[in-house]
């Protein structure tokens, strides 16, 4: 073997000016660019559980925190002030008597064209499914909005009686609410207006799929037991079905397969949603008003390993940066990148390239929760906790990052 | 480290909160049991498409199972085959394409002479709004499993057929109509039927379950009719009564109340019927959801108790073990699958099954949950419990029992 100096020179300056551009990405993103940010005067409060939202009238992110049993505190994080409120209890403010009590919102947190922030409530716990009727048991999920400015809080009313409301979307045009409930998985059309619920039934399996999403008509997207997409079409008021399931990895369990999406994210300019599979994909829908749309294989969450099942990683979020990049942050509920550590992805959808940014052990980050929400700055929102011991205790706190600039509290 | 007795106590709360966590998830499992997807839109695999499928009507006859489904308004149903050993889909009939205008076949099957079934069905409403007349199917299985019906017409126009039973040595069939409850027979060989309103609610029963109490005729209509040994035919009827016709006279019997919780008799109606190898008679009350067993000899019914606290009891058989396999409970609540044993065990609650459902496109196999399950029936030998759902996409649930 001959060795040639010529290439050898060419490799090193290839390896220098790569690791001199990694450094330089390094150095864009610092710890500056994260924010953790307390919710105050709840001392119980558990957990998040998707249920964040961005108030774009009024530039308030608002979240539910709870105590994982029977109370949820309603909180708003002034983005001017960097102000935290808490707004006080849900179950206080919509009058719910001690049988309707009402364990999660866990439902994402979506703005009405009334300035009203809408959301749905969950059981939660155990004794959610088969206490029934039984004194203790769950009377079923309700829907609720609340306004920022105003604080009016309105309760919109029942779902399904026993039945959870897990997640929710609206159609800003005509007000009609999205819902799916838990755990028989149907699909739900709420028109406050009318006061009238059309429940076109169950889409799932064992187990529930947590997120729907809309378009920008208006259009609610879902998926039935084989993660193939299922959509509302508001224009025939029926739904229709995805011939093909969303990708998936080869060997994917099929417990992964039913739970369908975990998160999205919108990029509306370039007409495409970024989703996010309980089996670890990342996926480009471009949506059509009529029909489902093309949907694009983007590649798994993180770069394949052979410690790592590539449909393992766990990302119950996502976010779009200004930069078109995406962020997520992986781990929880025992499914990590890196064990024991959570880990904040940013992903090139152009490139596909992965990048991790930052690193937590679980005591500091140990899951985070949330869909698409970003300020006008371009700050972007996850309903983050972290672990206080290895009994699922955990405490919840609000993250503020921004990949273009220094976060304040 | 100083602990706060509220840190402590709120510790101590999710201690006992996840403990229990560990017990939500505890589901009928059989090792060998596995759903059988039949239910699927837009697909190009043999499946029944939404709101078309919820599975009403059931039997199996060596290995094909035979489903009759009930679908939404204005659309209409199937009657369908899967096969028990290739745990699939094989054949299926748009009921539409032989009597059209029909939106349910959920009376249940009768098997007659040489394996030919027959069922009863409740027709979509007619333009005017009036309820459409339902037919009686004759419904023949060919060794290639296709699917061939004969319709033998209306027993009563603007009626539809609520529930049917038969008498193979008396060639007859037997049935309530709908929204009625008109009794009729129907002679197989002189194709001839023959209506009595003895057991019809009367005016001033209808005024009084609809205008006072906001039920509907299937709430107290008898959804199941028995014939015993001695081709008697059982049946309920308003107010939370149990009947008999007597073939040979053509007399009716009011015999006995129906097992009720106090208050709720206007609800009071017989869901299913089920006859042990002895002969004894067993029937689900669907306004509270007792089991009881009926002495024919004596007409007396024994209240045997609740298997779960909701009401129905939709549907039951007996296994190969001898136990008897019942479906208790529907919406707002879910399904439970229930054994009674009368001599040891009593009853047993299992809960939502949830077994292993394959099929092309999910080789690697998903784990379904049954919630709403509407029928279950027993293969010929006893040793497959099939149970069919109800649902806007419905699935076949099976598991296998011992001798």
């Amino acid at each position: 073997m001959q060795l040639n100096y010529f290439k050898i020179f060419l490799s090193f300056v290839g390896c220098c000016f790569f690791a001199f551009q990694k450094g330089i990405g390094q150095q864009s993103i610092t710890k500056a660019n994260i924010a953790f940010i307390d919710y105050t005067g709840f001392p119980e409060g558990q957990s998040t559980w998707d249920d964040i939202g961005f108030s774009s009238k009024y530039n308030k992110v608002v979240v539910g925190v709870t105590n994982h049993r029977d109370k949820v505190a309603l909180f708003d994080y002034d983005v001017a002030s960097g102000k935290m409120t808490n707004n006080g209890l849900i179950g206080d403010l919509a009058h719910l008597r001690d049988f309707q009590w009402q364990a999660k919102i866990h439902s994402k947190i979506i703005e009405g064209n009334d300035g009203y922030m809408y959301f749905s409530t969950d059981g939660g716990e155990s004794r959610e499914e088969y206490f029934m009727n039984h004194p203790s048991g769950y009377a079923g999920g309700f829907f609720m909005k609340w306004h920022p400015k105003t604080k009016d809080f309105i309760n919109l009313g029942m779902g399904m009686q026993y039945e959870s409301i897990k997640d929710i979307d609206l159609d800003p045009q005509t007000g009609k609410l999205y819902g799916v409930s838990y755990p028989q998985v149907h699909f739900l059309v709420y028109d406050p207006a009318k006061n009238s619920m059309k429940d076109f039934g169950r889409l799932g399996s064992s187990h529930v799929p947590r997120v729907l999403f809309t378009d920008w008509w208006g259009n609610c997207y879902y998926v039935d037991w084989r993660q193939r997409l299922v959509k509302y079409e508001k224009n025939s008021d029926s739904l229709i079905f995805a011939a093909t399931s969303l990708p998936a990895f080869e060997g994917t369990p099929g417990g992964k397969i039913v739970t369908g999406i975990t998160a999205y994210a919108k990029d509306k300019k370039n007409n495409v949603i970024y989703l996010i599979t309980y089996g670890a994909k990342i996926v480009a829908l471009y949506p059509d008003k009529i029909g489902i749309g093309k949907v694009v294989d983007l590649g798994g969450v993180a770069d394949s390993s052979s410690k790592i099942n590539p449909w393992g990683p766990y990302v119950p979020n996502l976010n779009i940066g200004n930069n078109g990049k995406l962020y997520y942050i992986v781990g929880g509920h025992g499914n990590y990148v890196i064990e024991n550590k959570t880990v904040l992805i940013e992903f090139d959808p152009k490139t596909r390239k992965h990048t991790i940014i930052y690193e937590y052990p679980v005591d500091e980050l140990s899951e985070a929760t949330g869909s698409d929400t970003k300020d006008k700055e371009g700050n972007l929102y996850f309903a983050g906790r972290r672990d206080l011991d290895k009994n699922d205790h955990s405490a919840p706190f609000l993250i503020k990052f921004n990949p273009g600039k220094k976060v304040q509290k | 480290m100083i602990f706060s007795p509220i840190k402590v106590l709120t510790v101590a709360t999710l201690v006992f909160l996840a403990d229990s966590s560990f017990s939500q998830y505890t589901y009928y499992k059989p090792t060998e049991g596995f759903g059988i997807e039949v239910s699927l839109s837009n697909t190009n695999l043999k499946r029944m498409p939404m709101y078309r499928n919820s599975i009403a009507s059931l039997a199996v006859i060596g290995d094909n199972i035979i489903g009759g489904t009930a679908a939404d308004e204005k659309l209409a149903p199937y009657l369908f085959v899967a096969s028990l050993n290739k745990k699939e889909l094989i054949e299926l009939k748009d009921l539409n394409e032989v009597v059209k205008g029909q939106r349910s076949i959920q009376s249940g099957f009768f098997k007659g002479k040489n394996n030919t079934l027959f069922a009863g069905t409740i027709a979509n409403k007619l333009e005017n709004g009036t309820t459409g007349s339902g037919h009686i199917l004759q419904v023949n299985i060919g060794t290639n499993a296709n699917i061939s019906i004969t319709d033998l017409g209306t027993p009563v126009r603007g009626e539809g057929v609520n529930a049917i039973t038969g008498d193979e040595k008396a060639n007859m069939l037997y049935g309530i109509t709908y929204p009625s409850g008109i009794f009729f027979s129907y002679n197989i060989a002189s194709k001839t039927f023959k209506t009595y309103k003895e057991v019809a609610p009367t005016k001033a029963q209808f005024d009084t379950l609809v205008n006072e109490y906001h039920e509907k005729p299937e709430e107290f209509l008898s959804s199941s009719l028995a014939v015993d040994n001695k081709g008697l035919v059982y049946g309920s009827r308003a107010i939370n009564k149990v009947f008999y016709f007597n073939p040979s006279d053509e007399s009716f019997h009011t015999v006995s109340d129906l097992p009720e919780v106090w208050g709720r008799r206007t609800l009071g109606r017989v869901d299913a019927w089920t006859k042990s190898s002895d002969g004894s008679l067993y029937g689900g009350n669907g306004g509270d959801g007792q089991l009881f067993q009926l002495d024919a000899s004596t007409n007396n019914v024994k209240n045997l108790g609740k298997p779960i606290m909701m009401n129905r009891l939709r549907s039951m058989c007996f296994g190969a073990n001898g136990k008897l396999y019942g479906i208790a409970g529907a919406l707002p609540g879910y399904a439970h699958l229930f054994s009674y044993e009368p001599k040891n065990e009593g009853f047993k609650d299992l809960g939502n099954p949830q077994f292993i459902l394959k099929a092309p496109g999910i080789e690697q196999g998903i784990e379904w949950r049954g919630f709403q399950l509407r029928t279950i029936t027993a293969s010929e030998d006893g040793k497959y419990i099939v149970m069919g759902e109800d649902e806007a996409l419905s699935q076949l649930l099976i598991f296998p029992v011992g001798d």
